[in-house]
């Protein structure tokens, strides 16, 4: 054996020593748990009785479930049609607001950041009362909709709660990539002749390619897996005008009196594929212009 | 010497933990704690101890404190048996239900009446027939319909531990504005719905009836006019059948005259809430709604009265839970000896006294707690001849397609037939039928 051959096994073998913590919690609770809930998905499982393999159906029987390709799927795409472009653009024109040197600059970005350190599921209950019959935006506007009560609108007041509550986490990520992008940029984009609108469009915006993609991307995840609201909210209701993805799953999964956990398991990697699918898309759509 | 001093001590840390559960509220415990006091004797030193591990939701500290002070009584009498209460916070049934998967399950638990088909069906609980003879322990002595809800295949799998069902609760004032002469138990549908029209004042938010689309209420309308909701075996629904439909036209009629409301209508989540403000004239709720008054709205002047009676006669839901056995349990006699100590007619009266939740023994309908409180006596009667609130193994779906059937006429105004039809098809794609 040579003695660089000995030098670098001895390199490896450090580096996993150090990683083996990691690596243990990590084949426990990531590996195993995704192995075994693929296997669930792939089984008749109610908890009680011993998993019973049914190879594909599972997948088939959720594919043929009007509650998912009726109330689930078009839901959970239109969330995420929705909620990630308004919250990525609202909070790049808000990040972008409060990088000026404007009065009261700190105040309006602790605002702006504190729904986002506030419990969904307080977030949830203030808007039921904000949005119910006779509630504070019913009394404002002088209308009388039962916003989360009625199938039309229950789904669109759950896309601002969530778009209010995320904004701030997002207008942090671009005030820290703004304040990265250096100002010899700026002058001379200035030295050239661009105005404002320019500056922002041919500079500004290009240097927080980075950044859009990494807060579209959480913010894809995030809307796919929509659940806390929801199911403080309105339980999927009223007449399945609010029912997720991610609700179908806790509903089989535990909501019911007959657990269903390969129906779960198999909407689970459904779920997975589809978010995948949409970033790669989306990292093709944002870094290829990079380039 | 020494027992007695620790009884005293314990029964001390009891009262002080009623009395501290109760000190910001203003709510009347009538928690027996001198009986404890009684309970003096020589107890022989126990050679092995055996643990039973208990657990139940926590609905209240008084609730807990209650049962407690209960448990404390058993260990007196049984000192070689320890019980070990661990009341699970958050969501109860997906616990319970990884713990039986998991094989770690308490060896008593509590059984909603609505979860009871799928444990039994899958041979998780212990039959207590045998249990129960050994120590001459009747089914006779139960309320029949509770104590039948837990039965599987001939088998008793649990002991009813309290009950509730609805009752029509009525705003005296509202009444008394009226001028309409008070609720009486041999109303009918007709009474309920002239008093309704009669109560409805839509322009100052006041409503007769409060008819939400709530799957726990509605189907009491369902046995009024001869219905089911499921077939004997749960194996189909009826939801479409022609009593159902028509009970379902009369339930929803109330919202259509604005008779009677949605909850969020008035802009509250539970109509016990409207009832409170006075925005619901009658609702139907179970004896829950007494704390709940008598707490958040003591000024409030309200009675019950039986359900009014339909086209077929009385129909009324009783919703109960039960002390389950695990069949994984290491000490069935031991578990069994506390559930038949707090069953018993001594511990059940303390539950009926505390005025938490109604008791399952039948001997107990003369009480004179009943006398001061005709409410508690009106659900407690409603029992006879009631039904449980259960449909079998897919009872939370058949729920959610009544609902959304309930919802379908009230938001989108289809035809009930239509919309139970709908529901009873798309129930069957669920069971398999």
């Amino acid at each position: 054996m040579s003695a660089s051959l000995r030098r670098k096994l001895s390199e490896w073998l450090t580096a996993y020593i150090f990683l083996a913590p990691w690596i243990f919690i990590f084949s426990i609770f990531v590996v195993f748990s995704i192995g075994w809930a693929f296997y669930l998905s792939f089984t008749d499982y109610n908890l009680f009785s011993p998993p019973k393999w049914v190879g594909l159906s599972q997948y088939i029987r959720v594919l043929r479930d009007k509650e998912f390709y009726q109330y689930a799927l078009p839901n959970t795409l239109k969330y995420v049609a929705i909620v990630v472009p308004t919250q990525t653009v609202l909070s790049l024109i808000i990040a972008f607001a409060l990088d000026q040197k404007i009065r009261l600059r700190r105040f309006f970005r602790t605002a702006f950041y504190v729904p986002s350190v506030t419990s969904s599921v307080v977030i949830s209950l203030i808007f039921i009362w904000l949005f119910s019959k006779i509630g504070i935006v019913n009394q404002i506007f002088n209308m009388k909709v039962d916003w989360l009560n009625n199938p039309t609108y229950a789904l669109p007041t759950i896309m601002m709660v969530n778009i209010w509550s995320t904004i701030g986490t997002m207008m942090l990520i671009f005030l820290a990539a703004l304040q990265d992008i250096p100002v010899a940029l700026y002058e001379a984009a200035e030295v050239d002749g661009a105005n404002r609108f320019q500056i922002f469009r041919y500079v500004t915006v290009p240097a927080l390619r980075p950044a859009i993609f990494f807060v579209v991307t959480m913010g894809v995840i995030g809307c796919f897996q929509v659940f806390d609201q929801i199911y403080v909210m309105t339980a999927g209701g009223p007449l399945g005008a609010t029912t997720t993805i991610a609700y179908l799953i806790y509903k089989w999964a535990f909501g019911s009196t007959n657990i269903r956990m390969g129906l779960a398991a198999a909407v689970s990697f459904i779920l997975a594929l589809m978010i995948l699918v949409v970033v790669l898309i989306q990292r093709r759509f944002i870094e290829s212009r990079e380039e | 010497m020494s027992r007695k001093i620790f009884a005293l001590l314990a029964l001390v840390v009891v009262a002080g933990l009623v009395l501290a559960a109760c000190a910001p509220q203003t709510v009347t415990v009538t928690v027996p704690v001198e009986k404890q006091v009684t309970v003096e004797r020589t107890v022989e030193v126990p050679r092995e101890r055996v643990t039973v591990r208990l657990s139940g939701w926590a609905a209240n500290p008084q609730e807990t404190a209650l049962l407690e002070s209960i448990l404390y009584r058993f260990s007196v009498e049984n000192p070689d048996i320890v019980v070990k209460y661990e009341p699970i916070t958050g969501d109860y049934w997906q616990a319970i239900k990884t713990l039986v998967g998991a094989g770690e399950e308490p060896d008593i638990y509590y059984m909603d009446i609505f979860q009871f088909p799928f444990f039994a069906k899958e041979g998780v609980l212990l039959p207590l027939d045998d249990l129960m003879a050994s120590t001459g322990t009747s089914r006779d002595a139960f309320i029949p319909s509770l104590i039948d809800a837990f039965t599987y295949e001939g088998k008793t799998y649990g002991i009813p531990k309290d009950f509730n069902t609805l009752a029509l609760f009525y705003n005296k004032g509202l009444f008394d504005q009226a001028g309409l002469a008070y609720p009486t138990d041999n109303w009918t549908w007709d009474d309920l719905k002239a008093a309704a029209q009669a109560l409805s004042n839509p322009d100052q938010n006041i409503y007769g009836l409060g008819v939400p689309a709530d799957p726990g209420r509605f189907p009491i309308f369902v046995f009024q006019n001869g219905g089911r909701i499921m077939t004997e075996d749960f194996s189909d629904t009826l939801l479409d059948r022609p009593e159902v439909v028509e009970a379902a036209k009369f339930y929803t009629g109330f919202y259509f005259d604005k008779s009677g409301a949605l909850p969020s209508d008035v802009g509250e989540g539970w109509q016990g809430t409207a009832f409170g403000k006075g925005n619901f004239a009658m609702v139907y709720e179970g004896g829950w709604l007494i704390p709940y008054l008598n707490q958040q709205f003591p000024d409030l002047k309200y009675s019950a009265v039986l359900p009014p009676k339909g086209p077929k006669g009385y129909g009324n839901l009783v919703f109960t839970v039960a002390y389950v056995i695990s069949r994984n349990a290491k000490n069935p006699e031991a578990a069994w000896k506390v559930i038949e100590f707090i069953t018993n007619e001594a511990s059940q009266t303390m539950v009926l006294e505390s005025g938490f939740a109604l008791p399952s023994r039948a001997a107990l309908v003369d009480h004179p707690y009943f006398k001061d409180h005709p409410e508690s006596a009106t659900i407690f009667r409603g029992a006879n001849g009631a039904t449980p609130f259960m449909w079998g193994l897919y009872g939370s779906d058949v729920n959610e397609k009544m609902g959304q059937a309930l919802e379908r006429i009230y938001l989108k105004g289809q035809d009930p037939a239509e919309s139970f039809q709908q529901a009873a098809q798309e129930l069957r794609a669920i069971i398999g039928k």
